[in-house]
């Protein structure tokens, strides 16, 4: 009960908050708000030629800013999404249809819910690596999601928080919630849903 | 010596008339006057034994209780045994689950010998009909001192009918729901020295379908026919000999979608040959061989004819095997055998056809320290030439405290050998691309992947799989007490533990180019399984017989049981986001009712030659998959409901020869049309048996 109660008030902030960015930008000194906000049905269409062994993914990845709040598509993106793929702006692309890095953001995975996740461990940051493969690793149960084989569904895996560190040093903190459109495991997959909380001051580490 | 001589051999008679020869391995009993109703197991001690007296947690199902109970398949009758529950497989079979362990650590033994053909460790007892079982043998605990491999949380042997004197020919038909038909005959024929039988079974049914919306059936059309022959033959009063053939064919449809079927075949059969020869009134000996093959094959045509996909598996086992029993005293005996096991599979997915070479050697100590103490110490060690060999100790003693109570308790090893899939699959799933890999192809599969440039990361490191894959262990404790209150009331408790080591999952190895993961096999988790079963007979005269049981399961991982004291494990509620959850919130392993119970009421009116029954089982809430995404199973999944299956059956015997049954099982037609695919409703059926 406390814990929906707990969502529902970070619903209504996000309401409030997420279209108000950098409204108050007066103060030099005073911190800025944290802003909490869910992403909803974030498209991350790919397309599979099974023909070809291995088959052949394509498809357009799917950038997104924390500091924007939104799809982007300049270099300004911190994780880019294809399918059950996703790309952090830092290290080097490890296959030739990705973005290119442009930036120095890094990202590991963290057990907990988002509100327990209060800290940033920096030491914990990894970038993608052309010779040690992503960062988020792909797979089922390897990274973010677990994969039924029974019925096909992919499912985020309870209490994985991605932890972001964004290249303009700031920090965020995401939990996915869904990989369906309207987060109906029945509808169409590669349509992502999250919570996140970005922290837009530079250099701080606590959420 | 003359006149104990000739009471050897009435004995020896008194045993070959009641419970015939092929089962008497020994000629010689322990502890038990052959009255003829005291019940008797050969599967606990390898010789006959009577059952109450034994100090292990054992239990006998008779062909009385079979025959009135109007079963035709095994998993009729054993889903109504204290702590035994079939469920189903997703390849349509169904295995027995025992003390909380899966169908996989149930040897299923007919007539001693082992049944082979579990495809993806399950073996179907569906398969087997109960036409032609004179009893059914259970014994709980882990028992690979006898029997080696797979014997790890007990044995079920099945007992069949032999030969009856003189001739004799019996017709049994019974027609139910679902277009169900069940047909058996058996034919008997025995005169002098020469002993023989015959049996026959046709079995089919309809199916039937839960989910009208695809051209999938829950349980398609299928046919199936058993035959069964034994021979029996007396070379003189020391020497006899028994073979025995079994064969058994099923032809099932196989649908996949609305445009694409096929049809599953199953081909078995097992040919069993046996020598017993007693020397003097201290030692006897046999030699037995047994062979039997399992093969299924399965094909899927598209709507024009043309071929979608095929596979087979063929398993092939050959066991010659010697035993010799000693009998210093009347009450002890030593048991000794000395076996050689052969088996090859050709499957598909397999890039060889792997052969498995085992001998094994057994020696067992059965005796009285005092009138009332027995003990029973035994051990095999079986040698391998795939996995490490393995040494499997027991120990169990009972203690006779007054004329009505008794406790007994026993340690057991049992063990699991890794099965060929684990060692040499070689699978790659054609929608979705992920492979599947035995351990022992993962050193030459991964490199050749790579090399084909299909292998992103490495996970787990090849030199990982140079030692050998460890065959699956546990220990095995039994505590009981029965106590007899009165002749005709008796109760027992039984606790018991199982603990399993180097329990074998499967785990990513690497990554593919494809995005999907290459799996493996490895020794991982430590399970455990405990509880305590309590059974209660009460048999106020001949013609009423009521009997309860109840068994208590904690089944659990124990790395699971880690992760939620090192609060590493979350769930989500019903906006998705994660909460965390605590130890007590740790449900256990799936399809692991907590709570199973059963009761039953036979009752006789011999008067107008009828016989009633009513048999209830229940299972308490389950499940079957992890629903909130945390890769555990707890509080907040998605259970499956308790429920409870009550039957009916009213026999009546005209003219001595005839009996005409009727009944109804799962009388409230309970069904789980979501969940729980072997339970189809209510089946009324009618039935009748005709003595020639």
């Amino acid at each position: 009960m406390k814990t929906i109660k707990y969502f529902a008030c970070l619903a209504l902030f996000a309401a409030f908050t997420s279209c108000s960015t950098d409204d108050n930008s007066g103060d030099e000194n005073e911190l800025l708000e944290t802003e909490t906000a869910t992403v909803s049905n974030l498209a991350a269409v790919q397309t599979a030629d099974y023909t070809t062994t291995p088959a052949t993914i394509t498809g357009e990845y799917t950038r997104f800013s924390f500091e924007s709040g939104s799809i982007v598509t300049d270099d300004s993106w911190d994780l880019a999404f294809r399918g059950t793929t996703i790309l952090v702006n830092g290290g080097t692309a490890v296959s030739d249809d990705e973005p290119e890095r442009t930036g120095t953001a890094g990202v590991y995975i963290a057990s907990g819910t988002l509100s327990s996740i209060t800290e940033v461990d920096t030491s914990l940051f990894v970038s993608d690596s052309e010779t040690d493969g992503l960062a988020i690793t792909t797979g089922s149960e390897n990274g973010w999601y677990s994969y039924d084989y029974t019925t096909h569904i992919i499912s985020p895996i309870a209490g994985k928080i991605l932890v972001v560190k964004t290249s303009n040093n700031t920090y965020a903190k995401v939990e996915i919630l869904s990989y369906y459109l309207d987060s109906d495991t029945s509808s169409d997959s590669q349509y992502y849903t999250f919570n996140y909380v970005y922290q837009p001051n530079e250099g701080e580490t606590t959420f | 010596m003359s006149l104990n001589k000739n009471k050897i051999i009435i004995y020896f008679l008194a045993f070959v008339s009641y419970f015939g020869i092929a089962q008497n391995e020994n000629t010689t009993v322990i502890d038990s006057v052959p009255e003829a109703l005291e019940e008797v197991m050969v599967t606990a001690t390898r010789t006959v034994r009577q059952l109450s007296s034994l100090p292990l947690p054992a239990q006998i199902v008779s062909k009385a209780d079979i025959i009135q109970s109007n079963s035709i398949r095994l998993n009729d009758i054993l889903n109504e045994q204290t702590g035994l529950i079939t469920v189903p497989d997703f390849g349509g079979g169904e295995g027995i689950q025992l003390q909380g362990l899966d169908s996989q650590y149930t040897l299923i033994l007919v007539d001693g010998v082992p049944l082979i053909g579990r495809s993806a460790g399950t073996l179907d007892i569906s398969r087997l009909t109960v036409g032609n079982i004179k009893q059914i043998e259970i014994v709980k605990g882990a028992s690979s001192s006898l029997y080696g491999s797979n014997a790890l949380g007990g044995v079920i042997n099945i007992i069949t009918e032999n030969p009856k004197p003189g001739f004799k020919t019996d017709l049994n038909y019974r027609l139910g729901a679902f277009n169900t038909n069940d047909l058996n005959t058996s034919i008997n024929y025995s005169k002098k020295k020469l002993a023989t039988s015959f049996f026959a079974n046709r079995y089919s049914s309809s199916g039937y379908d839960f989910d009208e919306t695809d051209a999938l059936n829950t349980v398609e059309p299928f046919v199936n026919y058993t035959l069964n022959g034994k021979v029996n033959y007396q070379f003189n009063d020391k020497t006899s000999l028994t073979t025995s053939g079994r064969y058994y064919y099923q032809n099932q449809d196989y649908v996949a979608s609305e445009t694409i079927a096929g049809e599953s075949k199953i081909n078995e059969w097992n040919t069993h040959v046996k020598l017993n020869h007693d020397y003097n009134n201290k030692w006897s000996s046999y030699f037995k061989f047994y062979a039997s093959r399992y093969k299924a094959e399965e094909y899927l045509n598209n709507n024009d004819g043309s071929l979608y996909s095929n596979s087979y598996y063929n398993h092939f086992l050959v066991r010659p095997e010697i035993r010799a029993n000693f009998k210093p005293t009347a009450k002890t005996t030593f048991t000794g055998g000395l076996g050689f096991s052969h088996e090859t599979l050709d499957r598909t997915y397999f890039t060889s056809t792997p052969i498995f070479n085992s001998p094994y050697v057994y020696l067992q100590y059965d005796g009285y320290l005092n009138e009332n103490l027995n003990v029973i110490l035994g051990a095999r060690f079986d040698s391998h030439n795939k996995y490490k060999s393995q040494f499997s100790p027991k120990a169990a003693l009972r203690y006779k405290i007054n004329t009505k109570l008794a406790v007994k308790g026993s340690v057991g090893y049992g063990y699991k050998a890794p099965d060929f899939r684990q060692l040499y699959f070689d699978f790659i799933n054609s929608t979705v691309g992920y492979t599947v890999l035995g351990y022992n192809t993962v050193t030459t599969k991964i490199p050749e992947l790579e090399e084909q440039g299909e292998i992103e990361n490495i996970i787990v490191p090849i030199s990982n799989y140079n030692d050998a894959l460890y065959p699956e262990s546990s220990v095995s404790i039994n505590f009981g007490v029965d106590y007899k209150i009165a002749s005709s009331l008796k109760l027992s408790v039984n606790i018991f533990s199982n603990l399993i080591e180097d329990l074998i999952d499967t785990q990513v190895i690497a990554t593919k180019t494809n995005g999907q993961n290459v799996f493996s096999y490895y020794n991982v988790n430590q399970v455990y399984t405990q509880g305590a079963e309590f059974n209660a007979h009460w048999k106020p005269n001949n013609n009423l017989k009521i009997s309860g049981g109840y068994q208590l399961l904690y089944a659990k991982d124990k790395e699971a049981e880690n992760a939620f004291k090192n609060d590493e494990v979350f769930a989500r509620n019903e906006s998705g986001s994660s909460f965390q959850l605590q130890e007590s919130d740790y449900f256990g392993l799936y399809n692991q009712s907590r709570h199973m119970a059963n009761f039953k009421v036979f009752y006789n009116i011999p008067k107008i030659n009828l016989d009633a029954n009513l048999r209830a089982t229940y299972r308490s809430k389950y499940a079957l998959y992890d629903t909130n995404d945390n890769l555990y199973l707890d509080d907040y999944d998605d259970f499956v409901s308790g429920y409870s299956v009550i039957d009916v059956a009213v026999n009546k015997t005209f003219y001595k020869n005839y009996t005409v049954g009727i009944g109804a099982d799962n009388l409230f037609d309970f069904t789980d049309t979501q969940n729980i695919t072997n339970i189809p409703g209510r089946i009324l059926y009618g039935k009748i048996n005709i003595k020639f």
